[in-house]
C-alpha cells in the first residue's frame, strides 16, 4: 500500500516549519518527508495537529520554514495548494439555510469546477458517502453523522490529491464510524488521493494509516512507517519481574530486544521479529531470575504512540 | 459516473478562472436572496421611483399627453438639477432598504456554522470572500440607483437634443459617482455589521442604531460647539452633501465638502478593518 516512489514528490514535505500564534511557539522546526497514501497525524490534545494542518491550508503564516504539498510550496503557491486539497475541520462546517446538494455544489464551484460538472459530481459525492436520499435536505436539519459525512463530501467533491481529515470519526456512533473508516480505506485504496488523518483515536488511525506522524507539544515525537512495522513483526512484551534485577534488562538488550520502558520491576520492550518468548525465558532462568507475569502482543500503533510520548523526538 | 454507482473519482476536466472565482460567492447569495418571492416582490418595488421619473421625462417631452392631461407645457422647466436631485434620493431610499435585508445573513450564514474555514480552504483568499460579498451589493444595488438614473439621464438627453447632456454632465457625474459611493459605503458597513452581529434583527437594529446614534452625537457636538462640525458624524448628512457638491449645489452644513469625503472613507476603512478582524478562517487568541 505504501508508496515509496522515487520519482513523485513527497505528499509533505515539511522544511523547518514553525509557526507562532499570539506570540506563543504552537509548532517548533518541524521536518519530515510522509510518501505514504495515507498519514496518519497523531497527538495528545494540544500537541499541534490541528494547527499543522491549518497551517497547511495557509490559515496560520509560517513563523519559519515552509510546507510542500504535493511539490508545491505553501509559500508563494498556496492557492494552488487548496485547489489540490479537500479539507473535512474537525468541528461544525457548514451552510444552516443550504441544501445538501446546494451546499457541496457551491464548495465544489469555488475549488474551480464549473456548475455543471459540480452539480454531478455533487450528487455523485452525496451518494458515495451515503447521504443521496437526504441531498435535498437542509444541512442544518442533519445529525451529527451525516454532518461529517457532508463534510467529507465537500472535501472531496473536487477530486483532491490531498484529503485533510481533522478528527473524521469525532462524535460518531459505532455503525458510522465503521462507514466513515470504510469510505477512508476505499478513497485511499483507490491509490489517487493522498490522505493525511489527524485523529486521537490510535485505532482509527492503525486501520487507515500506512504512515504515522506523532507530535508532542509542537514537536516531532516520532514518524513511524507502519507498513514496515507491520512487516518487521516485532513483538511487545510486558515483563513484571519477581525483584528488581538490572542484569536481566541488560541480558535482553544483547538478546537484540529494545527496552522502551523500565523501572525496578517492570519492563517494558520491543522484541525482534528473529527473537522468541523462549529466548527471553532461557535468559530469565540463566540469571535465576522469577517472571511474575508475562505479556506479549504484536507491536501496535499504541505501543508506538506510548514510547513517542516517553522519548524526546526522533524517529520510532 | 452514475450516482447509482455509489463511487467516486478525481476531477480532470476543466476549470474555472481563479480570478473570477469570487462570483460564484456572489451569485449563490443573489439566487438565496431571491428564493424569497417577497422579496422578489420589494426588488421589483425598488424600480418604481426610477420608473416614475421616466415617465415624468416621456410625459414632459409630449405635447399631446400634456395637453390632454390639462398640465402646463413649461413642464419641461421642472427637470432642472432639482428633479434630479429629488429623483436621487427617492432611488438610495429603497437601495438602503434593500441592503438592510440583504446584507445581514451574508456572512453571519458563514460564521454561524464555521463555513468559514471551507471557503478559505479552497483558492480563494479572504479579499476574495469580502469582494464576492459586496459583489452582491453592488449588483442589487446598481439597477435601481446609477443604472436607472444614467438610463433616466440619457433618455432625458436623447429627447432635449442639442447640448443638453453636455450642458448638464454633472447631473451624469452625480448619478454614477453618488450612487456608487453610497454603494461601497453601505456595503462595508452593512458587511461589516454582518460580521460580528450574528441575529440577523441585531444586525438591522445595530446598523440603524450607527447610522442614528452617531446622527445624535453629531447634533450635540453642533450644539456643544455652536458649529456644523458635528455633521461629520452624520453619515447621511455626509452622503448627502457628498451628493449635493457633485450636483454642484452648496451643502446644507456650510463645510468644505472634502470633510465630508473623509468621514465617508473613514467609515469604509473601518468597515473594512473590523472585517478583517473578524474574518478569520481560525481565531488567534493573543
Amino acid at each position: 500500500m505504501i508508496e515509496h516512489q522515487t520519482t513523485s514528490p513527497p505528499a509533505i514535505e515539511l522544511d523547518g516549519l514553525s509557526v507562532s500564534l499570539g506570540g506563543r511557539p504552537i509548532l517548533t522546526d518541524l521536518r519530515a518527508s510522509l510518501k505514504g497514501r495515507a498519514i496518519g497525524l497523531l497527538g495528545p490534545n494540544g500537541a499541534g495537529k490541528t494547527t499543522l494542518l491549518r497551517t497547511m491550508l495557509g490559515f496560520y503564516r509560517p513563523f519559519i520554514g515552509d510546507v510542500n504539498v504535493l511539490g508545491l510550496s505553501l509559500r508563494g503557491e498556496a492557492k494552488q495548494l487548496r485547489a489540490n486539497v479537500g479539507y473535512m475541520p474537525e468541528n461544525d462546517a457548514f451552510v444552516a439555510g443550504m441544501t445538501a446538494i446546494h451546499f457541496v455544489r457551491l464548495m465544489a464551484e469555488l475549488s474551480g469546477l464549473p456548475p455543471e460538472p459540480a452539480l454531478e459530481r455533487s450528487h455523485e459525492a452525496l451518494f458515495y458517502v451515503g447521504l443521496g436520499e437526504a441531498r435535498y435536505r437542509k444541512v442544518g436539519t442533519f445529525s451529527t453523522g451525516m454532518k461529517q459525512m457532508v463534510k467529507l463530501a465537500q472535501a472531496l467533491v473536487h477530486g483532491p490529491t490531498l484529503l485533510m481529515l481533522d478528527e473524521p470519526t469525532n462524535g460518531l456512533d459505532p455503525p458510522a464510524r465503521k462507514r466513515m473508516l470504510d469510505l477512508i480505506r476505499d478513497i485511499r485504496d483507490r491509490g489517487e488521493t493522498h490522505l493525511l488523518v489527524s485523529s486521537h483515536l490510535l485505532r482509527d488511525v492503525e486501520s487507515v494509516c500506512d504512515e504515522v506522524i506523532i507530535l508532542k507539544q509542537g514537536l516531532i515525537a516520532a514518524t513511524c512507517d507502519l507498513e514496515a512495522e507491520r512487516r518487521a513483526n516485532r513483538s511487545f512484551v510486558e515483563i513484571e519481574l519477581q525483584s528488581p534485577e538490572p542484569a536481566f534488562a541488560e541480558a535482553l538488550t544483547e538478546l537484540g530486544c529494545e527496552l522502551a520502558v523500565q523501572d525496578t520491576t517492570r519492563l517494558k520492550l520491543v522484541m525482534p521479529g528473529d527473537r522468541s518468548v523462549r529466548d527471553l525465558y532461557t535468559a530469565a532462568e540463566r540469571l535465576g531470575v522469577g517472571i511474575r507475569h508475562l505479556d506479549i502482543k504484536r507491536d501496535s500503533l499504541q505501543d508506538i504512540f506510548l514510547r513517542a510520548m516517553e522519548v524526546n523526538h526522533g524517529s520510532v | 459516473m452514475a450516482v447509482y454507482e455509489r463511487t467516486w473519482k478525481p476531477y480532470s476536466g476543466p476549470l474555472t478562472p481563479v480570478r473570477s472565482r469570487f462570483l460564484v460567492v456572489t451569485r449563490y447569495a443573489i439566487a438565496d436572496a431571491f428564493a424569497s418571492r417577497l422579496f422578489t416582490a420589494f426588488y421589483a418595488i425598488c424600480f418604481l421611483p426610477s420608473l416614475v421619473g421616466l415617465f415624468f421625462i416621456y410625459l414632459s417631452h409630449n405635447v399631446t399627453l400634456l395637453e390632454k392631461l390639462g398640465m402646463p407645457m413649461d413642464l419641461m422647466n421642472a427637470l432642472t438639477s432639482q428633479f434630479f436631485m429629488v429623483l436621487f434620493g427617492w432611488q438610495a431610499l429603497p437601495a438602503f432598504l434593500v441592503a438592510l435585508i440583504v446584507s445581514p445573513s451574508l456572512i453571519s450564514a458563514d460564521l454561524a456554522n464555521g463555513a468559514l474555514p471551507l471557503y478559505l480552504g479552497r483558492p480563494i483568499d479572504r479579499p476574495d470572500y469580502v469582494l464576492g460579498k459586496a459583489a452582491v451589493l453592488a449588483i442589487l444595488l446598481s439597477p435601481m440607483t446609477w443604472v436607472m438614473g444614467l438610463t433616466i439621464f440619457g433618455l432625458q438627453a436623447y429627447l432635449e437634443g442639442g447640448s443638453w447632456w453636455i450642458d448638464n454632465y454633472r447631473i451624469a457625474l452625480a448619478y454614477l459617482v453618488g450612487h456608487l459611493t453610497w454603494i461601497v459605503v453601505i456595503s462595508m458597513l452593512t458587511l461589516a455589521i454582518s460580521a460580528w452581529v450574528r441575529f440577523k434583527p441585531a444586525a438591522r437594529g445595530a446598523l440603524f442604531g450607527i447610522i442614528f446614534i452617531l446622527a445624535g452625537f453629531g447634533t450635540a457636538v453642533n450644539g456643544v460647539t455652536r458649529t456644523s462640525w458635528g455633521d461629520l458624524f452624520n453619515l447621511v448628512r455626509s452622503i448627502n452633501s457628498v451628493v449635493l457638491s457633485l450636483f454642484g449645489a452648496p451643502t446644507p452644513s456650510g463645510l468644505p465638502v472634502v470633510f465630508n469625503w473623509l468621514t465617508l472613507i473613514t467609515v469604509t476603512l473601518l468597515s473594512i478593518g473590523l472585517l478583517n478582524r473578524k474574518l478569520r478562517a481560525h481565531e488567534v487568541i493573543t
